[in-house]
């Protein structure tokens, strides 16, 4: 399995606060992964450090063998967009959305790649198989909806261009679970090309379907993080 | 021989202290009537020497004293036009720091300062000029004017936020201005009311003990404006309006634990105003008239200039500003509009580079050499860290980080030695002659923490039957069972307990 | 209300319109609140005045008095103060966004170094050229059309058309091309653009340049109406400003109402005769405070039914 994205000693934080602590994590193509802990023990910081979103950050982060990461002390959200293009699609925690455009114009702006604004037609319409509900909903405006469709909404617009690596953060967050259970059974349905990472609170979304589940704790990787076995 | 070089960790900057005796009694002088000290010593105690130390840790009293003091004793001997610039600066200089105080500490975004001084200064010289009150009474009309123009502005700010109250306000100068221009009786002046009584008696006036008798009461109307800054932005006012400063999250705590910001800041909005007015009456009496030419947007942008290039919100950046802007305007008046293009270009660059003005800019150069600090000291090991950038500042404790970086490295070094034939040959031998890379690894395992470390427990007295345990590290706290295996050779569970071990480092 | 005072409002509003949606799609774009904008109108008009009094020699022995000569001289002038204007923001980009744009207390600084670019203009306009005020060839002619009884002055009608031309221009590429997609999810929630791969500095200069262009256009158009000075530039940066903060600063349809409203009440007051042309100001002021205390939102407030 070759390997995809390839954090080693990353640590992040915001201010004199330290989130993570020193993370190493290697992620294979085509794996998707559960990322499960309790709040506030940095599953989003891991999420937004990737995309150098968080308030500072150290460590390596290669995708593809190129190196993305590095030491920066300031300036979050500066690299985001050049990282996006360079094949990371984020649905972020609390969608970020842009309530004042229809749903089609929403998806389009995610088409940010020039094959994917060529055919943003046919890719709307996959989104709209993906995640019916949206369908009727082509013209509405995306601050008139309700959490669930904000959340398809927000995935579909990082389904929109191909990445290699799609960050998902708390999908079930403040939905129904019934919806909860929905987005989630459409995330898995996806074909992944690249590598997948869902943050998730609530594990048993995740079981069973997620190749590998790592927890994090305290800003550290828990689980199967894949260390040398010497028994 | 070379000299051994010592890599500095934090912030170190260079500090002037006091070394009293070590048995001296700390004696603090208080300001009469107040139970505040004069000056803010700090005792404390030198790590290296061992002695006890005085460090001054505000040492911003001493250079307003110092300044004020020359300010007072040059000022004399400069030439008649430099005193009328000197005392335009004290004025500028107080509606500057009163205005400060509107924006700064009471955060409210008002362009209406100059309306203020305007209007309170107009009532203030028409009640002189047209109904004969002496000159001493226009002291107490202006602020009463300023107190209740400023009461009357204040009550929109609660409801509109930042921008649109800040246009509200530019909207009531303007206002001023037309209604002043417009008013019947002016209109033979051009809107002015001139002939106004003054403290410097008529045939004074423009000679020189006359503009040293200006500039006497303009130094003191500083004073007072620095006072009631003083009194208003650190005493109780300005602590409540401290927790309610920088956000809405903050003004929602605020108000959860029951400060009423908003009040407090009416009550700021309100006092700044009145004292505004007596700037008001002090300018109408200085120049023995007032004109329209006060509500002028040039001015107001003159003075917001002043605040910038001094820095927002700081009282000595309004008065180093007021200094600066006042010299290039008044001082080179020969250069031409030249010299205002130049003001803009000042406050273009102060602005650009810095975050608070010039005065700010000492506290910026810190953060940023820290920050740079922070960035070297986290590359100086290639593979992540031994501190954060940011973090490194708060911990106290230099000694920590070193630590942390010789333990990172040790880690790393250690990481490389273990290899199956290291863990074959402890298997082999857990007890005898180690090779050189085993004994090392032996080593840092055994100068672990006591908390979680492993032990092996022996189940029955003379009986070889073993388990492994962590110990709490904690007195009078059992240690934990690791796992139940149990092994009946020691041997074995030496080397069981080494693989765990071996198998943290390799994880951490 | 007889025709003229509609058109001649309609002519302010149009003006307005101009100054208000380019400081309000600024600010909720880019963050900046453009005290430079006055600066841009001064300095564009300038340079039309400059562009056409070269070209003019050139025009008229090339193509002499015909109706193309004066086509030639309009797209000098109005080519000349959009190019200007365009320029105008460059500057403004350069040196108030780009290198504070992500530096603590942004928008305070952006809009102080706005103020001094502003200052800075003016004062070198008066340096350069005099207070005196310089007159723009007419684009549109000296004739009036008969309109049912009244009569229309071809440089308002110009005006008119061509700021609604130019602003449906501009809403028109906000709303449909790509550019103006990622502008306007820019406006909206910087997060979301920086996860959709819209980056801030590449989105500023496009959107800078654009609204100095509508800066420089509403100077060609209002030096048909008016002469060109240093100082020309204030009246509608504050005219701009206050009806963008009506409008709700940020929504392009509040400024547009807000523009209109304005242009009306204007129109209005002047016309009245025991009130007349010293009170515009006044009652202007008065309506927007009033506005504003009942519904600090302004008038996009009122508009916007969506949710956070």
């Amino acid at each position: 399995m070759p390997e995809l994205l390839e954090i080693s000693q990353l640590s992040a934080g915001y201010g004199p606060l330290r989130v993570l602590h020193e993370i190493d994590l290697i992620i294979g193509e085509g794996e998707r992964i559960g990322l499960v802990g309790l709040n506030g023990h940095g599953k989003t910081t891991l999420i937004r450090a990737l995309t150098h979103m968080a308030g500072w950050q150290q460590g390596s982060i290669k995708l593809d063998g190129a190196e993305i990461g590095g030491t920066r002390s300031q300036g979050a959200g500066r690299r985001t967009p050049g990282l996006v293009k360079r094949g990371i699609g984020v649905a972020p925690q609390g969608d970020a959305i842009f309530p004042g455009l229809s749903v089609r114009r929403h998806l389009e702006c995610g088409a940010h790649t020039k094959a994917a604004w060529r055919e943003r037609r046919q890719r709307i319409d996959r989104i709209f198989d993906i995640f019916p509900p949206l369908r009727p909903l082509e013209h509405a405006l995306v601050g008139k909806l309700s959490g669930g469709e904000r959340r398809m909404v927000s995935i579909g617009r990082m389904l929109m261009a191909e990445a290699r690596l799609y960050l998902i953060d708390e999908p079930s967050l403040g939905l129904a679970p019934k919806i909860s259970h929905r987005v989630m059974e459409a995330l898995w349905d996806l074909p992944v090309t690249g590598a997948m990472i869902i943050a998730e609170q609530n594990v048993t979304l995740l079981t069973g379907r997620a190749d590998r589940m790592i927890g994090m704790h305290a800003g550290r990787l828990r689980g199967d993080v894949g260390h040398v076995d010497l028994a | 021989m070379t000299e051994k070089r010592f890599y500095q960790v934090g912030r170190k900057p260079w500090e002037w202290r006091l070394k009293p005796a070590g048995d001296a009694e700390r004696a603090r002088g208080r300001v009469p009537g107040t139970r505040r000290h004069w000056l803010k010593w700090r005792d404390v105690h030198n790590d290296k020497s061992l002695k006890r130390e005085r460090v001054m840790v505000d040492k911003k009293p001493l250079w307003w004293t110092i300044g004020l003091v020359l300010l007072l004793f040059i000022t004399p001997f400069l030439p008649n036009s430099m005193i009328s610039v000197v005392s335009i600066f004290c004025i500028y200089a107080a509606i500057n720091i009163l205005w400060t105080l509107i924006i700064g500490t009471a955060g409210i975004f008002s362009l209406a300062t100059l309306a203020v001084v305007g209007v309170s200064a107009y009532i203030a010289a028409a009640a002189n000029v047209y109904l004969g009150v002496p000159w001493p009474f226009m002291l107490i009309i202006g602020p009463m004017a300023g107190l209740i123009f400023g009461a009357i502005l204040a009550a929109p700010s609660t409801r509109l936020d930042g921008l649109y109250y800040a246009l509200l306000t530019m909207g009531v100068a303007e206002i001023c201005r037309v209604f002043v221009v417009q008013l019947r009786a002016l209109t033979a002046s051009g809107g002015a009311i001139t002939n106004v009584d003054s403290f410097i008696p008529e045939d004074w006036f423009l000679q020189r003990p006359g503009l040293l008798l200006g500039f006497v009461g303009a130094f003191l109307l500083m004073l007072g404006a620095l006072l009631v800054w003083r009194l208003v932005n650190s005493e109780r006012l300005g602590m409540l309006l401290r927790v309610a400063k920088t956000s809405r999250e903050d003004e929602a705590f605020a108000e959860a634990v029951g400060i009423d910001f908003r009040r407090a800041r009416l009550m700021v909005f309100i006092i700044s105003s009145a004292a505004l007015g007596v700037v008001g009456a002090f300018y109408a009496m200085y120049y023995r008239s007032i004109s329209p030419q006060i509500f002028s947007l040039d001015q107001l942008l003159l003075l917001f200039a002043m605040m910038v290039i001094g820095g927002l919100g700081r009282a000595e950046g309004a008065v180093v500003g007021a200094a600066i802007v006042t010299i290039i305007d008044k001082g080179l008046i020969e250069l031409g509009p030249p010299r205002i293009i130049l003001v803009a270009l000042i406050m273009i660059g102060v602005t650009v580079f810095a975050r608070e003005g010039l005065m700010g800019a000492r506290n910026q150069f810190r953060d940023f050499r820290n920050r740079k600090a922070g960035e070297r000291r986290a590359r100086r090991t290639e593979k992540g860290g031994e501190a954060m950038p940011e973090e490194a500042t708060e911990v106290h404790d230099k000694q920590e980080l070193y630590y942390r970086r010789f333990n990172k490295r040790l880690r790393d070094k250690l990481k490389d030695m273990i290899t199956p034939e290291l863990i074959a040959e402890h298997q082999r031998d857990p007890l005898g002659h180690h090779s050189d890379a085993l004994a090392r690894v032996l080593n840092f395992f055994r100068r672990g923490e006591m908390a979680d470390k492993y032990v092996i427990h022996r189940m029955k007295p003379a009986e070889e039957k073993f388990r492994i345990m962590a110990v709490s590290g904690a007195r009078g706290m059992p240690p934990r069972v690791v796992d139940d295996r149990e092994y009946s050779d020691i041997k074995e569970a030496y080397h069981a307990v080494f693989l765990l071990r071996v198998n943290d480092l390799l994880e951490s | 209300m007889d025709l003229g005072l509609i058109v001649y409002a309609l002519n302010l509003a149009s003006i307005y319109a101009l100054m208000a949606i380019g400081i309000s799609i600024l600010w909720s774009s880019v963050g900046v609140i453009n005290m430079a904008h006055g600066a841009t109108f001064a300095v564009s008009g300038y340079a039309a005045w400059l562009v056409t009094g070269a070209l003019k020699p050139v025009i008229a022995a090339s193509l002499g008095k015909t109706a193309l000569a004066s086509a030639a001289m309009a797209g000098a002038l109005v080519g000349s103060a959009l190019i200007t204007g365009a320029l105008c923001g460059v500057v403004i980009y350069l040196l108030a966004f780009l290198p504070i744009h992500d530096k603590p207390n942004y928008p305070v600084r952006a809009l102080i170094i706005t103020l001094g670019l502003n200052i800075a203009a003016v004062q070198g306009l008066l340096w350069t050229f005099g207070p005196r005020s310089q007159g723009l060839p007419k684009i549109f002619g000296f004739g009036r059309w008969e309109v049912w009884g009244t009569k229309i002055r071809y440089d308002q009608a110009g005006t008119i058309i061509g700021a609604i031309l130019i602003m449906t221009l501009t809403l028109g590429w906000l709303r449909y091309s790509r550019r103006g997609l990622e502008v306007r999810a820019m406006m909206q929630n910087a997060e979301g653009a920086a996860y959709s791969g819209i980056s801030r500095q590449a989105t500023a200069l496009p959107v800078l340049m654009l609204t100095g262009a509508l800066a420089g256009m509403a100077a060609a158009l209002l030096s048909q109406t008016i002469f060109v000075s240093p100082t020309a530039g204030v009246i509608p940066l504050i005219k701009g400003l206050t009806i963008a903060l009506l409008g709700g600063l940020g929504s392009v349809p509040g400024a547009l109402i807000g523009a209109v409203l304005v242009g009306f009440l204007e129109a209005g007051v002047g016309a009245v005769p025991f009130l007349g042309q010293r009170y515009v100001q006044f009652a202007t002021f008065l309506f927007i405070i009033t506005v504003l205390i009942i519904r600090p939102r302004g008038i996009g407030g009122l508009l916007d039914d969506t949710r956070e």
